[in-house]
């Protein structure tokens, strides 16, 4: 009896899936948005999504785009390249005209091969791996900075400002990470008297980082970066201060966030933060940051004005083109002069990448982040 | 108890397999980009459910690091395809060679473990070959393989949804008729002797050693094979495909279908791959569902959803150990009764 | 020379983590022949239940930090204790006689725990209240913490308690004749579903205090931490003998220093590597651990 009712239950959710989903709604204009809404990052994408509704709800104010509602279509790829395949299929079968956002870059990059195959632009916010743009799909923009463009950033202010001639990079050996570090040492290698004295990995998801930093503190670094995430990268700020490891610690744009001033403790002054400047920094992003607060009663993320200049530019491209035609989009978007977001003015290169990214320097002063004056 | 044969099955178990197979065709004609890519994902879980199934169903080793196979074979793949543009089809008997001597490497250590410290070092070993295709330049570290070039058959080239779940279908029927045949052979007689009873087989003249590094490799290459397929269907790989997690994913296919069973493995794979997509709303609470239906199962129907004809021993294994709890409840309850005070407590 | 003492302690601190959770997979399965995924998983909620603790006391405006640690300690250690019993009532007692079957419901234990800590809790990390500061005793330049020296010292004083507890008590003895001979031992009048359910409750006690001194010294918890530390402990308590008290300790610090030693001199990526080798050469090589007694290899 049993046997028979949960065989028939499965059988009816294996047929419910079966039937095509309900049909694209005549008249929108569907953007897709794909970023990690559970896991670890979900925190990121929900902050992602946001800001795009918001985007796309201003414009329907206006009236909508070519006389048509935008509609903002989500779906999780949970930061696994396998979801982000999945998700990039659903999303192209709802009949998106174009996808702006994700958020991790092993995730993004399987998925534009599919957008590249079915046509479809793809505007990544927060993806910072050359790779993406590399591929020489032409249908792949960025309106973050590459990593090898933060990675020179980084090397010249270390040695620049800073006056480090030892640096050390420690990474996580995940992709983001990893790119980012070795750009910094390529950087690096190019100058004259800095020497790399340390370039390993340690484990995302362990806490203890003691034998790597105390492997570091022998070597006597004027300069430590950290180019991971801020879940271990508040543990090595910990850490480091704890071994009493010499010389300054600075670290990567995903260190940019309050948890890892919350981490670190009071430890964390004088830490310095390589990123490309928030929202609350920019002049641009005033208005941004205000209407974003007082819809979602919250702060921003660090990637919610990037993601509403992304599906700004394709709503730009849509009414340059006068179209909403998938190819007409890209082309309009290749043709993007100095739109005005709330990053600043927005121009894509030949590979789809962003002309002249903004990098500073953040120092934490207490608990907040404090651009120094570079 | 009477061996159960297929025509005494119920008519609604030849039902479901009709509309099975009914489904497996009409996909591919009725189906969008979307469902036949969930499709070939289901095929991609059926191999491997069918490589580790001959691990863990018909020899009884649990095979905690299966994702390991999974990866070499993608790997091999992918490194080959992409610096050395050798063709898909020639880098399937070398992801067969790689993945069958690591069946070796990881068997051959484990083959006189007891079950539960062989279910250790088998994720030991899982964990690492993610961990040194992380670390390794040749293997792309964390970023993995990308720009995976696609499969082709002559001038046909294997790119769009429909192509690919076509490829996966004959890879998965290659599969699932090698495994037929090998539950039906007198080595698939031999693995269920071992896994019942390894004293009993042994004295039998069955050498154990042989048959259990027989059923790693085999499993292995299984796994191997799958993994090439997702290769060229990806077309890019990282290492975070092959985690313990995925191990874990694939033991919950064969385990909620019926280790042993062909049809429960298809079954199975296919829910696990379904569901979560079905109840994309619950994705949150997805783990958590694998962890509590593991156990449920085990505690009402061990025997999987569709359990293969020797699913019956399964069930008497529980009903002993209830028995035995029930009899040591009584015990208990007895001498606690009969004990003196001051007696042990 | 100060550098390798400072790999040193560091390699005794995380060992001594690893002893506190070792301790509990070594009692567990010297009795029951059974490796508890889930016991991993224990600890981590020790960990989430004390920072639960630490909360509540803060709305209640209590104070002193060492009061709070204590309170957050005892009924954090009680209630995984009791959680620890009711994974061993729940998910394993029905399966004690089907190999297989059991390991797997100590899987879907282990999920069970992880993820429903997602739920209740945040699929982010959390962070620890910074209690109690860096200072420590200053010695030959290398850097430790009073905290750190705590954890040291209570993991030797918590396996000593044990070991007496085992060798000296009639509990203990019961454990004992269980680890021999369960059929035996029910004849004898032994409550065999007692004792285990005891022998649970112990363990996770212990990981608990492991889970909550984790937060304390690194301030971060997030609910996938037991995974990895779980196999790291379970490698220890194989190292120096599943099923010996002491052993379990011993593995545990050893692992710690040769994992250290492994980063600090090799490379820190391969850190993990040299931990699972060390657990694949034990098994095969010397099932007995260090210092375990001759185990039967096959079923």
């Amino acid at each position: 009896m049993r046997n028979r009712f949960v065989i028939g239950l499965l059988l009816v959710f294996l047929v419910s899936v079966m039937v095509p989903g309900a049909g694209a709604q005549t008249g929108t204009i569907k953007i897709g948005v794909p970023v990690p809404l559970s896991g670890g990052n979900a925190k990121m994408g929900t902050d992602i999504v946001q800001a795009a509704t918001m985007a796309a709800d201003e414009q329907n104010a206006k009236g909508g785009v070519l006389g048509r509602k935008l509609e903002i279509v989500s779906f999780d790829d949970a930061c696994d390249a396998q979801q982000a395949v999945t998700a990039a299929h659903k999303l192209v079968d709802a009949g998106v005209v174009a996808v702006a956002g994700g958020y991790c870059s092993s995730a993004a990059i399987p998925a534009s091969a599919v957008y590249h195959d079915s046509g479809v632009a793809f505007v990544a916010d927060a993806s910072s791996n050359p790779k993406l743009t590399d591929q020489g799909f032409e249908n792949v923009f960025r309106v973050i900075g590459r990593d090898d463009q933060q990675g020179p950033y980084a090397a010249n202010f270390m040695t620049k400002n800073l006056h480090a001639k030892k640096i050390a990079i420690i990474h996580d050996n995940t992709l983001y990470a990893k790119g980012l570090a070795t750009a910094t040492q390529d950087a690096l290698k190019k100058m004259m008297g800095v020497q790399v004295v340390f370039f390993d990995a340690i484990t995302p998801g362990e806490k203890d980082f003691s034998a790597a930093l105390t492997k570091v503190k022998s070597l006597k670094p004027d300069v430590t970066y950290f180019t991971g995430y801020y879940p271990e990268g508040g543990l090595v700020c910990k850490q480091f201060k704890d071994l009493g490891v010499s010389g300054k610690l600075m670290a990567g744009d995903a260190n940019n966030d309050p948890t890892f001033i919350k981490e670190c403790g009071a430890a964390s002054t004088g830490v310095y933060i390589t990123s490309t400047p928030l929202p609350q920094d920019q002049a641009t992003a005033k208005a941004f940051i205000t209407r974003y607060t007082a819809r979602w009663k919250q702060d921003p993320g660090p990637y919610s004005a990037l993601e509403y200049d992304s599906v700004g530019v394709v709503i730009n491209a849509m009414q340059r083109a006068k179209s909403a035609d998938r190819a007409a989009i890209i082309k309009a978007l290749h043709q993007t002069n100095a739109y005005s977001g709330a990053t600043g003015k927005i121009t894509f290169d030949q590979k789809g990448d962003r002309k002249q990214v903004l990098y500073i320097t953040y120092i934490i002063k207490g608990d907040k982040f404090v651009p120094t004056g570079m | 108890m009477k061996t159960r044969s297929v025509a005494s099955r119920p008519v609604y178990l030849a039902g479901l397999t009709a509309a099975a197979v009914l489904a497996a065709i009409a996909l591919p004609a009725f189906g969008d980009a979307y469902l036949i890519d969930v499709g070939t994902l289901v095929l991609v879980y059926v191999m491997l459910g069918l490589g580790l199934n001959i691990v863990v169903g018909f020899a009884g080793l649990l095979d905690l690091g299966y994702a390991a196979f999974f990866a070499i074979g993608a790997y091999t793949t992918a490194y080959f395809m992409v610096n050395t543009h050798m063709s898909f089809w020639l880098t399937l008997p070398i992801a067969a060679c790689f993945t069958a001597v690591s069946g070796v490497v990881i068997g051959a250590p484990t083959l006189r473990m007891r079950s539960d410290y062989l279910a250790i070092v088998t994720l030991g070993f899982g964990e690492i070959v993610r961990i040194a295709a992380t670390n390794f330049t040749f293997t792309g570290g964390p970023e993995g393989i990308y720009d995976i070039p696609h499969a082709a058959l002559g001038a046909l080239v294997i790119r769009t949804p429909r192509a690919l779940y076509f490829l996966g279908m004959a890879f998965a029927l290659v599969v699932l008729v090698g495994g037929y045949n090998l539950s039906t052979s007198r080595l698939g007689r031999a693995w269920l002797a071992i896994r019942e009873d390894e004293s009993a087989a042994q004295a039998a003249g069955i050498n154990t050693v042989y048959f259990k590094l027989l059923a790693y490799v085999l499993g292995a290459v299984f796994a191997g094979a799958a993994g090439s397929f997702f290769a060229v269907k990806l077309t890019a790989i990282n290492p975070s495909s092959f985690t313990f997690i995925q191990s874990v994913t694939i033991l919950m296919a064969i385990i909620l279908g019926g280790r042993g069973s062909l049809p429960g493995v298809i079954l199975g794979a296919a829910v696990i791959v379904i569901l979560p997509e079905a109840l994309r709303a619950f994705d949150q609470v997805r783990m958590l569902a694998f962890g509590i239906g593991l156990i449920a199962m085990m505690l009402l129907r061990p025997q999987g959803l569709w359990p293969s004809r020797y699913g019956r021993i399964d069930a008497r294994e529980v009903a002993e150990s209830e028995a035995g709890s029930a009899a040591g409840v009584a015990a208990g309850a007895a001498a606690a009764d009969s004990a003196a005070p001051g007696a042990s407590s | 020379m100060e550098i390798a003492l400072q790999q040193l302690v560091n390699g005794l601190t995380v060992g001594a983590f690893y002893a506190l959770i070792a301790l509990g997979y070594t009692m567990v399965y010297g009795i029951i022949r059974l490796i508890n995924f889930a016991h991993g998983d224990i600890y981590a909620v020790g960990a989430f239940l004390g920072l639960s603790m630490y909360g509540l006391l803060a709305l209640l405006h209590v104070q002193n930090a060492i009061l709070t640690t204590l309170l957050a300690l005892i009924v954090s250690m009680g209630c995984t204790g009791l959680l620890g019993m009711l994974l061993f009532r729940v998910a394993y007692r029905p399966l004690l006689h089907a190999r297989l079957s059991i390991l797997i419901s100590a899987i879907g234990a282990s999920l069970t725990l992880e993820y429903g800590l997602l739920l209740i809790y945040s699929p982010s990390f959390l962070v620890y209240p910074h209690l109690f500061g860096r200072d420590g005793p200053a010695f030959a330049g290398v850097s430790i913490s009073w905290l750190q020296v705590l954890i040291f010292v209570s993991s030797i004083v918590l396996m000593a308690a044990l070991y007496t507890m085992v060798h000296r008590t009639k509990t203990g003895m019961a454990m004992r004749a269980l680890a021999i001979n369960q059929d035996a031992a029910r004849l004898m009048g032994i409550n065999v579903n007692r004792v285990i359910g005891l022998t649970f409750f112990m363990g996770s006690a212990l990981a608990s205090f492991a889970g909550v001194l984790t937060g304390l010294y690194y301030s971060q918890i997030s609910f996938l931490m037991g995974f990895l530390i779980g196999l790291k402990a379970f490698t220890a308590a194989v190292l120096g003998g599943i099923g010996n008290i002491p052993g379990a300790v011993l593995g545990g610090f050893l692992l710690g220093i040769m994992e250290s030693l492994a980063a600090g001199y090799y490379s820190s990526r391969w850190k993990d590597v040299v931990a699972f080798g060390i657990l694949i050469v034990i098994l095969v090589v010397r099932p007995r651990g260090l210092l375990g007694e001759r185990v039967v290899e096959r079923m």
